[in-house]
C-alpha cells in the first residue's frame, strides 16, 4: 500500500475512535419547540388544497370538460331515444345533394 | 424501540397523544445528535443543527408514510440538513504545518515514524487534524469522507442516506481521497 494511504488510514482509524459519544439528553427547551413544530404541522391526510397546483389544475380542467360536453352528450342520446327516425333522417340529409347547391 | 412500537407511537400521535410523540423524539434524538456531530466539525453549530433537524422531523412527522423504517427516514433528513448547512461553509485552501497545534504536529510525526496504530492519547488530536484536512475539501466530498471513513458506512448505506447514485459516490470518494492524499503529502513535505 502507498505509505501516504497507510498513514491516512491510520489517522482516520484513530480519529474515528476519538469521536465523542452522543448526547443522550436533549437540551432544555427543545422538547417544547419540537412539540410546537408537531402541533403546527398540517395534517397528514392530503386534502384538495394539499395537492400540487398541477394536479389541482388537471382536476379542474377535467371537470370543466365534463360539464361542457354533458349537455351535448345527453341531448344526442335523448334525440335518438325519443325519435326512432332520427338516425335515418340525419343519414339522408348528409347523402342526398340539395338542388340549391351550385 | 422496535418497528412495531414506533408504528404504535405514530398511530397514537395521529390521534393526538403528545406523550407518544415525545417518546419518538427521545428515541430519535441520540441518532440525530450522532449524525450531526459526525458531519459537522464545529460543535456549537452542531447543537443548533440538531435542533433544526429535530424540529424539521417533527414538523413533517404527519407526512411520514411508514414505507421506510422511521430511523432511516430521520437519518435522511439529518444528512440532507447537514449537507445544506455545510454547503454554506467556506473551505480552507490548504493546511500548513504552521496551522497545526503541537499535538496535531506530533500526530503527523508519529504517523510518519511508527508503522502501527496511534495511541489513545493521540485520538483527540488526530480527530482535530482530520477535521482540518477535511476542511480543505468541497462540502459534499467532506460529508462523504466523514460517512465513509469516520462513520464506517458502506457505499450502499451512503447512497440510502444521501440519495446519491452509487457510481457517483465511488467516483467522488476516489477524487476526494486523492485530494486528501495531496494535502497530506504537502504536510509531510513540511515535516522535518
Amino acid at each position: 500500500m502507498n505509505p501516504i494511504d497507510d498513514q491516512l488510514n491510520r489517522l482516520f482509524r484513530s480519529a474515528a475512535q476519538g469521536r465523542p459519544g452522543p448526547i443522550s439528553a436533549p437540551p432544555y427547551g427543545l422538547e417544547t419547540r419540537v412539540m410546537a413544530a408537531w402541533r403546527a404541522a398540517p395534517s397528514g391526510e392530503a386534502g384538495f388544497w394539499d395537492m400540487t397546483l398541477l394536479v389541482r389544475g388537471l382536476i379542474v380542467a377535467g371537470l370543466i370538460t365534463a360539464v361542457s360536453f354533458w349537455p351535448a352528450l345527453t341531448s344526442s342520446t335523448a334525440t335518438s331515444a325519443t325519435n326512432p327516425f332520427a338516425d335515418f333522417l340525419q343519414l339522408t340529409d348528409s347523402t342526398i345533394p340539395s338542388d340549391d347547391a351550385p | 424501540m422496535t418497528d412495531a412500537e414506533v408504528t404504535e407511537c405514530l398511530a397514537r400521535g395521529r390521534e393526538g397523544d403528545e406523550k407518544a410523540i415525545l417518546e419518538l423524539f427521545h428515541y430519535m434524538y441520540p441518532l440525530v445528535t450522532k449524525l450531526v456531530e459526525a458531519n459537522l466539525p464545529a460543535r456549537e453549530s452542531a447543537e443548533d443543527l440538531v435542533q433544526q433537524v429535530c424540529i424539521k422531523v417533527m414538523a413533517n412527522l404527519k407526512q411520514f408514510s411508514g414505507k421506510v423504517p422511521f430511523l432511516h427516514w430521520v437519518s435522511r433528513i439529518a444528512v440532507n440538513t447537514c449537507l445544506n448547512q455545510i454547503r454554506h461553509e467556506k473551505r480552507r485552501p490548504e493546511v500548513r504545518l504552521a496551522d497545526l497545534s503541537e499535538d496535531e504536529a506530533t500526530v503527523v510525526e508519529h504517523l510518519a515514524s511508527t508503522p502501527g496504530d496511534l495511541t489513545a492519547s493521540d485520538q483527540v488530536a488526530s480527530r482535530e487534524l482530520v477535521d482540518k484536512l477535511l476542511g480543505t475539501l468541497r462540502p459534499d466530498d467532506r460529508l462523504l469522507m466523514r460517512l465513509m471513513y469516520l462513520e464506517g458506512n458502506h457505499v450502499d448505506e451512503i447512497a440510502s442516506l444521501t440519495g446519491w447514485n452509487k457510481s457517483l459516490i465511488k467516483v467522488r470518494a476516489f477524487r476526494a481521497r486523492a485530494q486528501l492524499r495531496r494535502r497530506y503529502r504537502l504536510l509531510m513535505k513540511e515535516n522535518p
